[in-house]
């Protein structure tokens, strides 16, 4: 029996979230931090969206956010021209990483000791975490603002995506670029997935792969609006995108074709990113709400729960809600 | 017509009163490493741990009741950007990232009300 999705809507937040990003599997479950233009970014417990805590210290608003692989430490990009590292355990600010411009991307290594950023200064900086008075490794050569900068292949390379329409692959030890993919328009996210080597870039109405290595075109996905944000199921078999338009699409990865089309958000959606996994997919919009969605509609995780005919009939102890309401603000 | 898939209960929203990380959360348990330093240094005994809890006790008090008796008294506070600003102090909030005060004298007027962000604090005086 085909079952509607019911997304589930974490508020909290007073102004557009912009990024958000999960964290890995821990053994207490899985995490999600979002970047909202309010300053003051949200952990989330990741198949509930609970609140956790929220980490308060940027002045302005903040454009990146990520957690590391254990979800121990949280780390934020901010127009206060900001990079702050977070304890994600505790919520305190452990490190405060001055930069000359806005900073729009962070991201961890796997061991979680360099924190890479870029921003609005066009300028890549690798920072030692064990070393934080140090000056940081910069790698210039974009000729305008960095939107995303991510660490690849072990850490041996960096991608890097900016306003300039190029998306660089960089070698992290020469701090020099090895190959450019250059756009006719802006490029609005990126995503790496390590298994499969695949880079994953939007830029208009179009979802692009390639192989991370070569930069060479995989395959593309066309929308109906312009996509702001799209990811890749961990075992590849689907895609979810969001864009101006509001809804959130799902495509099947092998055959590129549509499967299905949610609304929901009353704002054009600024980030989706599929949990670690791939159970659930996580929307970030303009409206100033996250929404949770589930991959397989219908099966019981999280929160959702299935509810077979013969259930409705029987005692049961837990309170079923119907579908939610929609709080309207 | 498709039947929309139930819920148990809807996510938890943020706490109005504080920012989160609930330390008495398993996971914060589990991680959090205690914040006596006394505790992470090897070799040290009970007496030493002791010590150094009972005056961070006490300093804690001391603070406290510093705050308290700041109530309702003129405060002069120096910021960043060699900022000097005076104001009747009203209060802090729970984690010490606000003060409340009135009648904030301030370059370009008095503010009946204000929030001053603590971390903009550099130092502040007053008499007791």
């Amino acid at each position: 029996m085909a079952m509607r999705q019911t997304p589930l809507t974490c508020s909290g937040h007073t102004r557009p979230v912009v990024d958000l990003a999960f964290s890995g599997i821990t053994p207490f479950g899985y995490f999600l931090i979002s970047a909202c233009k309010d300053g003051k970014p949200m952990l989330r417990q990741g198949d509930t969206g609970d609140w956790i805590g929220t980490f308060v210290g940027h002045k302005g608003a903040v454009w990146g956010a990520t957690l590391n692989t254990d979800a121990t430490k949280a780390a934020t990009a901010a127009a206060d021209f900001t990079a702050k590292v977070w304890d994600a355990v505790s919520g305190a600010e452990v490190l405060t990483l001055a930069h000359k411009h806005i900073v729009k991307s962070v991201n961890f290594t796997k061991d979680s000791n360099c924190l890479l950023t870029g921003g609005n200064d066009k300028v890549l900086r690798i920072y030692d975490l064990s070393k934080p008075e140090e000056a940081p490794q910069e790698i210039p050569g974009h000729t305008a603002s960095i939107k995303k900068a991510l660490w690849c292949h072990d850490e041996q390379h960096i991608l890097s995506a900016s306003e300039d329409r190029t998306v660089r692959l960089w070698d992290r030890n020469t701090l020099e670029v090895v190959k450019t993919l250059s756009f006719d328009t802006s490029v609005s996210n990126m995503e790496y997935l390590a298994d499969g080597d695949v880079v994953l870039i939007t830029y208009g109405k179009t979802i692009a792969f390639y192989n991370a290595h070569s930069l060479d075109l995989i395959k593309t996905i066309d929308t109906p609006a312009n996509i702001h944000s799209a990811s890749l199921h961990p075992e590849k078999d689907f895609v979810v995108a969001g864009g101006d338009d509001f809804k959130l699409y799902k495509y099947d990865y092998s055959t590129m074709e549509e499967l299905e089309s949610y609304k929901g958000h009353f704002g054009p959606v600024h980030s989706v990113r599929f949990s670690p996994d791939g159970e659930l997919y996580a929307s970030g919009s303009e409206d100033g709400t996250l929404r949770l969605w589930q991959t397989a509609v219908g099966k019981t995780y999280g929160l959702w729960k299935c509810v077979l005919p013969e259930d409705l009939v029987s005692e049961n102890p837990e309170p079923l809600l119907p579908v939610p309401a929609e709080i309207k603000a | 017509m498709k039947t929309p898939v139930s819920v148990l209960r809807l996510p938890r929203g943020p706490d109005p009163n504080s920012r989160g990380f609930d330390p008495s959360s398993p996971r914060f348990i589990a991680l959090c490493p205690t914040s006596i330093s006394a505790c992470n240094e090897p070799g040290t005994d009970a007496g030493s741990l002791q010590t150094e809890q009972h005056a961070r006790s006490m300093m804690r008090e001391r603070f406290l009741r510093c705050l308290l008796s700041m109530a309702n008294k003129q405060i002069q506070f120096d910021m960043y950007e060699r900022v000097k600003v005076n104001a009747t102090f009203g209060a802090s909030d729970i984690d010490v990232l606000n003060f409340q005060v009135s009648d904030l004298q301030t370059p370009i007027g008095v503010q009946s009300e204000a929030l001053i962000r603590c971390q903009d604090v550099i130092s502040y005086s007053f008499d007791m």
